[in-house]
């Protein structure tokens, strides 16, 4: 017997052949003897195995096959937020100095067009009371900067310390 | 268990419990098909001690991906498939660390299963269960690891062909030949058994 003919045989045998070849399959166990024979072994080989798992126990007590999932559980957890606070953490880095840059740039732009609204030529103003924060803004030449001093977390940082935008 | 509230909890009601953090429920989870998920690691590794290390990790994963099962297939299904995927892992990492062998070539082409002669008789017939269990594990533990894992599949996993393509990454023409080469080795292995009587 051809080796595909065995193949389509075995589909049969496991309901995976389709429609169309399923006749003709069943045609020649009709007429062909060692098909019927293979046919036969491929039936008492699956009806062997059939349930055969159900007969295989786990070979440890409940209680101390679950005590080994639960440490590994308790092991892995720390793990995992680990990783998620250290994400945090380099976020926070990134996103707290990123925020406070665009917060003054915003407090720049607004200051900015208060003043050019007003007719007198510069103005030298505190921003927000208590922020060490103050500008310069020259309407004449369109030019604004702006003053704002690190708070004293750097021990190193000098009173004068300042940026200028 | 009788007094443990969880026991008479569908598996439904415990994967939502267990979905919220409740490790009792996931527990009483593990208990209910540990033996199904140790049984599906033994089949496939033939070794108990790995059947116990992967089984107990597919119940690890299976709590850390809790979140990720959305009842499309039940419980059971899904965390069979998990074990099966790290016993395929496993296999292959084993079989990196070996060099290929004639018995391996000839896993999809038929070696010596091209020349058995069939056997008619049903071998297993009138057997006790614990003597049948037994013929089978020996004659399982004397296939090939790709013709053992394409039989697990099919007969007990009850793999469509291109399913077990997907998970052995092979076509299904491989699996189809490897399913009948690896069934006609089992007959003659359980006939020669019943021989051996």
């Amino acid at each position: 017997m051809k080796h595909e003919v065995e193949l389509r045989l075995q589909a049969w045998v496991d309901g995976q052949l389709p429609v169309h070849e399923a006749d003709e399959v069943a045609r020649l166990i009709e007429t062909d003897a060692e098909a019927r024979a293979l046919l036969t072994e491929l039936k008492h080989t699956r009806a062997a195995l059939a349930g055969h798992e159900d007969s295989i126990t786990l070979p440890e007590s409940r209680e101390f096959y679950w005590s080994k999932i639960a440490r590994a559980i308790e092991r892995e957890q720390p793990k995992a937020q680990a990783v998620e606070t250290s994400w945090l953490q380099h976020f926070r880095r990134l996103f707290i100095p990123a925020g406070a840059l665009a917060a003054l740039l915003l407090i720049g732009m607004l200051a900015g067009r208060q003043t050019a609204s007003s007719n007198v030529p510069y103005e030298l103003s505190d921003l927000v009371a208590d922020s060490d924060t103050f500008t310069f803004t020259d309407e004449a030449n369109g030019t604004t900067l702006i003053w704002f001093s690190y708070p004293v977390e750097n021990e190193l940082a000098q009173p004068d310390d300042s940026d200028i935008l | 268990m009788a007094d443990n509230p969880q026991s008479a909890a569908t598996d439904e009601q415990l994967v939502q419990a267990a979905q919220k953090g409740d490790m009792v429920a996931f527990e009483e989870l593990v208990a209910r098909h540990r033996d199904k998920i140790y049984a599906r690691a033994y089949s496939m590794m033939r070794n108990e001690e790995e059947a116990l290390d992967l089984s107990q990790e597919a119940w690890v994963k299976a709590w850390q991906r809790l979140e990720q099962f959305q009842g499309d297939s039940s419980f059971p299904t899904w965390i069979t498939r998990i074990v099966i995927n790290l016993c395929l892992d496993q296999l292959r990492r084993q079989k990196r660390r070996r060099t290929e062998s004639i018995d391996e070539m000839d896993e999809e082409s038929g070696g010596v299963e091209r020349q058995l002669p069939v056997v008619i008789v049903n071998p297993t017939e009138g057997l006790e269960r614990a003597e049948l269990r037994k013929r089978i594990d020996e004659a399982l533990g004397k296939l090939s690891e790709a013709h053992r894992t394409v039989i697990v599949l099919c007969e007990f996993q009850n793999l469509e062909y291109k399913e077990i393509a997907k998970a052995m990454n092979c076509s299904i023409g491989t699996v189809m030949s490897r399913l009948f080469y690896a069934r006609r080795r089992m007959a003659s292995l359980l006939a020669d058994l019943k021989k051996a009587e």
